[in-house]
């Protein structure tokens, strides 16, 4: 079958556009189609996966125009590798939430639905496109869907939460256009390759000045402090598959746009101190803030913006172990932290309460389940057998190599912290006396496939990390390697 | 082959226990019981062998030398016996799918870590033996939710990347993580330029030994966990630091003189002594017997401590010694408390006593243990508290830490008597009559434990041989060693194979003497037939003797009491909440303060903009 990335984006979009015409012929159409596509989207992304590892980046041209005219998409080997992570964590939330809300019929849930797709559809675009201000377009298409679905519940929490969204998000749209034209006005471009070639020759103050507004616009969507003050209301308020979603989709996306800005645009170099020290401080403040909390649902966001100021030490250290340890972070992100959030939704389903204190001896209730969290807490925190404890290791490694000290010693201290609010709550589950009376919410079918094949990947990558390891390898080496990507687009043959 | 054969059983028997405790809750204790001695069996009698692989471009290394097997054989000796008590103690109690597999995967977790012969894979078995615990140390109940209850895991977890922050750095710096490698480059040695390698390594070993400031976690986890756990707890798991110890200081110990060893001795030593000292004293006013004997623990890893802090033939052999004697007869005393604890409901000295009568083979082995403990003659303990003195007095002339030592030894008395005294002796309590003695299950192991202290006490030689074998596998002379016969520098021999039998036979004789005479003259008595004061006790009042036990003593050392490391590190870990919680307000959950932020940080980072990129 003849497929290329554009089917990637295309096909969730369509579908979304398509659903509610559909929804009219088949009842269930809003919750069949978008697995479909999901699955569709899967395969694709499976084989181009193989084909750019096999036989170099993928360049697709739309609409004839070629690089640098016209807007192009381009499948490096780094973007590769998320594009499958983000197909993968998104036809798994699709199963998850398979189910969701199913006491409502029509409209709600059909909106839900186009939502989600239209998210996971944004995410791939920014990761895949080739073209700055395509990037802009569809940061505004996952950024609007995931406001809407922040503010999904129409209660007054989740309309709070959704404004909260809506400004920094705003205010993030607004510098990054302003980035943008700052280097289009300096570099009379918007294909990143182009910019990238022409980017030594403009005068450093307003290459600075653009790089801090293209930091702000992806520091605020990847969460970093102290921008990032929309992320815990927003991964509280949204419904549960939505949150893994933020972990899973929208998280990968924005952390890949800074990544690519940092190293494709600019030099490395420019941004290495900037992003270790936000992402130390991100860290710091999101698991001191994490460990105060009371809600389990905010608890894991703080953890979430924790992570993220992993992945940004990691991209900041900026050597090919350190790449490899932030890949493989984001990867265990993504599945430790859905599953995380997954078998949590359960127990404030079950529990209709919030609270961590509602918590108390719940593993009776829900066996299964609980097992599934604690193994997720055990793994996020970094213990080993589980994947968790590769990408920390190899992130500190990287750290080590460079004889960082403080900057271990400081990301340990942090883990500390992680750990003991994590075991607390493991500790609670099990071990303290229970509190609230019997509810019956059984998973379903669906969603304990999805969280089981996820714990399944935590364990396996825990065991066998070699698995992705030669992936992961190549995809960090080429995002290191800028002269390539510009020939690849540039020089089209 | 060994290796993977004992780590496959211990992994399989945990998975099959899981999953047979939800088919029958009966063969749960047996299958873990089977896997931990087909674990034994299996390093018994297969070549252990030698394991490489690779994961992630890092090369694991295991391997059973014979210092491995030495730590080895501690782990899944004293395991094997502590499950099969565990078959009968915890008979009845929930969860016992999730209690064994956590057990038995604790135990892969420190058979790993002795068979570890690269830094990555010491650190990962050290992390699995290290979850594992904390999962069976809330087994009996979440205790204190909010700041107390997780000390263990935050101690361990401190000791853990102190270690892991060492291990990044070094593999930065010698690019590679095998022992002998790094041993091979220095790396160990505070003289290397990287002193902070050895030294985060010695501090995420000393948490687990418990040493002094680090030792808190130990006293509230170990009565806490299930018995036949902290059996293995106390006995092996806290030897991993003391084999961490030996591993790292190696380097030094050979180098025979120079500023590193006087340092280790001094620092290392003294820090052992105090803790010898210091959790003495501790454990001399504890009114449960499992706090005493966790105290008691803390101590015994002390002498440890010192004793491979010395890096001498004796004082080494004396370490070793004392790790694998310390394993048993520290077992076998918390079985013991476990079995009170099943058959009486307590262990707390003030309620119950005189249990002497109900639980003779109990009684025997704890009777035997403490012998041991306190280091009396013939008992193995003896042995090990003789070498460990020969070695401060004639090998390194450290005599104040002779003084403290000794000190320490002598007020373990004071325990060791309130233990058996508590427990066993004094008036028996009317509720006290219809306790029974437990099972055999459990006996067979306490008894094997006691086993060992009896047959070292005689023929010491039998723990010198191994222990010198492994001292001379890292390449560190082994002391002198016969097989029975204990000398010093200054000449003199004795055969303690001899002393043993005469005292033994003695002691039999009196046992004999004692128990047919007795039973005519006696009139046993019980708390409440007092009539001195003229006030007759209500049934439900508590006459035990126990109660204000050694208070002169508490009054002439009080003042010791009050300072306490335990509220020092409270108090941190208050301010740190507090300190969290006042940070945590930076996040308002006001939209426009996070609007403010956005425009700050981005005119702030205009403003600087020349310093930051």
């Amino acid at each position: 079958m003849v497929v290329s990335p554009v089917h990637l984006i295309a096909a969730p979009l369509a579908a979304a556009f398509l659903i509610p015409l559909l929804n009219k012929l088949y009842r269930d159409a809003a919750r069949v189609v978008p697995g479909v596509v999901f699955l569709y989207n899967l395969s694709v992304s499976w084989i181009l996966v193989n084909r750019v590892f096999r036989s170099g980046p993928i360049v697709e041209v739309i609409a004839g125009w070629k690089p640098p005219f016209g807007i192009n998409l381009v499948m490096t080997p780094f973007s590769a590798v998320l594009v499958m992570l983000v197909s993968f964590m998104a036809f798994v939330i699709w199963l998850y939430g398979f189910r969701f809300k199913r006491s409502l019929k029509g409209g709600v849930v059909m909106y839900y639905e186009i939502l989600q797709m239209m998210m996971a559809a944004g995410s791939l675009g920014i990761i895949l496109t080739g073209d700055l201000f395509n990037m802009f377009v569809f940061v505004e298409i996952t950024g609007i869907t995931a406001i809407a679905l922040t503010a999904f519940y129409r209660d007054r929490d989740g309309a709070e939460a959704g404004f909260k969204y809506m400004l920094l998000g705003s205010m993030a749209s607004v510098f990054l256009l302003l980035g943008i034209l700052l280097i289009y006005t300096q570099t009379g471009s918007l294909n990143m390759a182009q910019i990238a070639e022409r980017m030594p020759a403009v005068a450093t103050g307003v290459k600075v000045t653009a790089l801090i507004f293209l930091l702000i616009s992806l520091g605020t969507e990847a969460e970093m402090f102290p921008l990032n003050g929309w992320a815990p209301d927003a991964y509280s308020q949204a419904p549960s598959p939505t949150s893994a979603a933020f972990a899973a989709v929208l998280g990968v996306a924005a952390i890949y746009a800074l990544a690519r800005v940092g190293f494709t645009l600019y030099d490395h170099g420019t941004v290495s101190g900037f992003l270790i020290a936000m992402g130390f401080l991100t860290m710091l403040f999101a698991e001191m803030a994490a460990i105060t909390q009371t809600n389990l649902k905010r608890m894991l966001a703080y953890s979430s913006m924790g992570q993220m100021g992993l992945a940004m030490i990691a991209f900041g250290i900026g050597s090919e172990a350190a790449l490899f340890g932030a890949l493989f972070l984001i990867i265990n992100h993504a599945i430790i932290k859905s599953l995380l959030f997954m078998t949590g939704s359960y127990f404030i389903y079950n529990l209709n309460d919030k609270r961590l204190r509602a918590l108390n001896g719940i593993h009776k209730r829900l066996p299964y389940v609980s097992f599934l969290f604690a193994l997720g807490a055990l793994a996020i925190v970094g213990f080993p057998p589980f994947s968790g404890f590769w990408s920390k290791f190899y992130i500190l490694t990287a750290a080590g190599a460079k004889q960082m000290m403080p900057l271990i010693i400081g990301i340990l201290a942090v883990t500390v912290i992680e750990m003991t609010y994590y075991l607390r709550v493991i500790g609670r589950i099990y071990f303290a006396k229970e509190e609230s009376e019997p509810a019956s919410h059984k998973p379903s079918i669906q969603a304990l496939v999805a969280m089981t094949s996820l714990a399944v990947l935590i364990i396996v990558l825990g065991l066998y990390p070699d698995l992705i390891a030669g992936f992961l390898h190549r995809a960090s080496m080429f995002l290191l390697d800028k002269q390539t990507y510009i020939q690849t687009v540039l020089h089209l043959s | 082959m060994g290796i993977i054969y004992v780590l496959g059983i211990l992994i399989i028997g945990a998975l099959a226990a899981f999953f047979v405790d939800d088919l029958n809750r009966k063969w749960t204790g047996p299958v873990a019981m089977l896997a931990g001695f087909g674990a034994a069996a299996a390093f018994a009698f297969l070549p252990g062998g030698i394991v490489r692989w690779r994961i992630l471009g890092f090369s694991m290394h295991w391997e059973t030398d014979a210092l491995a097997g030495f730590f080895a054989w501690i782990v899944l000796g004293l395991s094997a016996l502590a499950l099969m008590y565990s078959v009968k103690y915890m008979e009845g109690k929930a969860r016992q799918g999730y209690f064994y597999a956590s057990f038995l995967t604790s135990v892969a977790g420190m058979f790993g870590v002795a068979v570890s012969k690269d830094l990555l894979s010491f650190f990962i078995f050290w992390e699995i033996m290290t979850w594992t615990s904390f999962l069976l140390a809330i087994y009996n109940a979440y205790y204190g939710v909010e700041t107390k209850g997780i000390k263990y895991i935050i101690f361990s977890a401190i000791g853990a990347y102190a270690m892991l922050t060492a291990i990044v750095l070094a593999l930065g710096q010698y690019h590679s993580l095998e022992f002998s490698d790094l041993m091979a480059a220095g790396a160990f040695r505070f003289s290397s330029g990287n002193w902070y390698i050895p030294v985060l390594l010695l501090l995420g070993f000393a948490v687990k030994a418990a040493v002094l400031p680090l030792h808190v976690w130990a006293p509230a986890v170990y009565p806490k966990t299930p018995m036949s756990f902290t059996a293995v707890f106390s006995g092996a798991m806290s030897k991993m630091g003391i084999l961490g110890m030996l591993l790292i200081l190696t380097g030094i110990f050979r180098s025979a003189t120079g500023w590193e060893l006087t340092l280790v001795r001094w620092v290392l030593g003294w820090l052992g002594g105090l803790t010898a000292a210091w959790a003495t004293l501790q454990a001399i006013r504890q009114n449960d017997a499992k706090d005493l004997l966790a105290w008691s623990s803390v101590a015994q890893l002390g002498y440890i401590v010192t004793a491979v802090s010395t890096g001498t033939r004796l004082g080494l052999m004396a370490a070793l010694y004392l790790a694998l004697l310390h394993a048993a007869f520290k077992g076998s005393l918390f079985m013991v408390a476990g079995a009170v604890e099943k058959q009486a409901g307590t262990t707390d000295f003030r309620r119950i006593s005189g249990l002497i009568k109900r639980m003779p083979w109990t009684f025997l082995t704890a009777l035997i243990a403490i012998i041991s403990l306190a280091g009396i003659p013939p008992l193995g303990g003896f042995v090990g508290k003789w070498l460990l003195y020969e070695s401060l007095i004639s090998e390194t002339h450290a005599y104040f830490l002779v003084i403290l030592i000794f000190f320490a030894s002598t007020s373990a008395f004071l325990y060791s008597y309130r233990f058996l005294f508590g427990l066993f002796l004094g008036q028996e309590e009317e509720e006290a009559k219809q306790i029974t003695e437990v099972s055999w299950w459990m006996l067979i192991p306490m008894l094997a434990l006691s086993a060992v202290s009896v047959v070292t006490g005689m023929y010491p030689g039998l723990i010198f041989r191994p222990a010198a074998r492994a001292l001379e596998s890292i390449g560190l002379p082994a002391g002198q060693w016969d097989m029975s016969i204990l000398s010093n520098v200054w000449g003199n021999q004795t055969d303690v194979f001899t002393v043993g039998s005469t005292v033994g036979i003695l002691f039999v004789l009196w046992a004999l003497f004692i128990t047919f005479k007795g039973k005519k003259n006696t009139r046993w008595l019980t708390t409440k037939e007092i009539s001195t004061s003229g006030e007759i006790p209500a049934p439900e009042d508590n006459c035990t003797f126990q109660r204000g036990f050694f208070q002169p003593f508490e009054r002439a050392v009080g003042r010791l009491y009050r300072s306490s490391m335990d509220q020092l590190w409270e108090d941190i870990g208050a301010a740190l909440e507090a300190f969290f919680g006042f940070i945590r307000k930076i996040y308002t959950g006001n939209a426009q303060t996070y609007a403010m932020y956005v425009i700050i940080f981005v005119v702030l980072l205009i403003l600087f903009r020349n310093y930051i990129f």
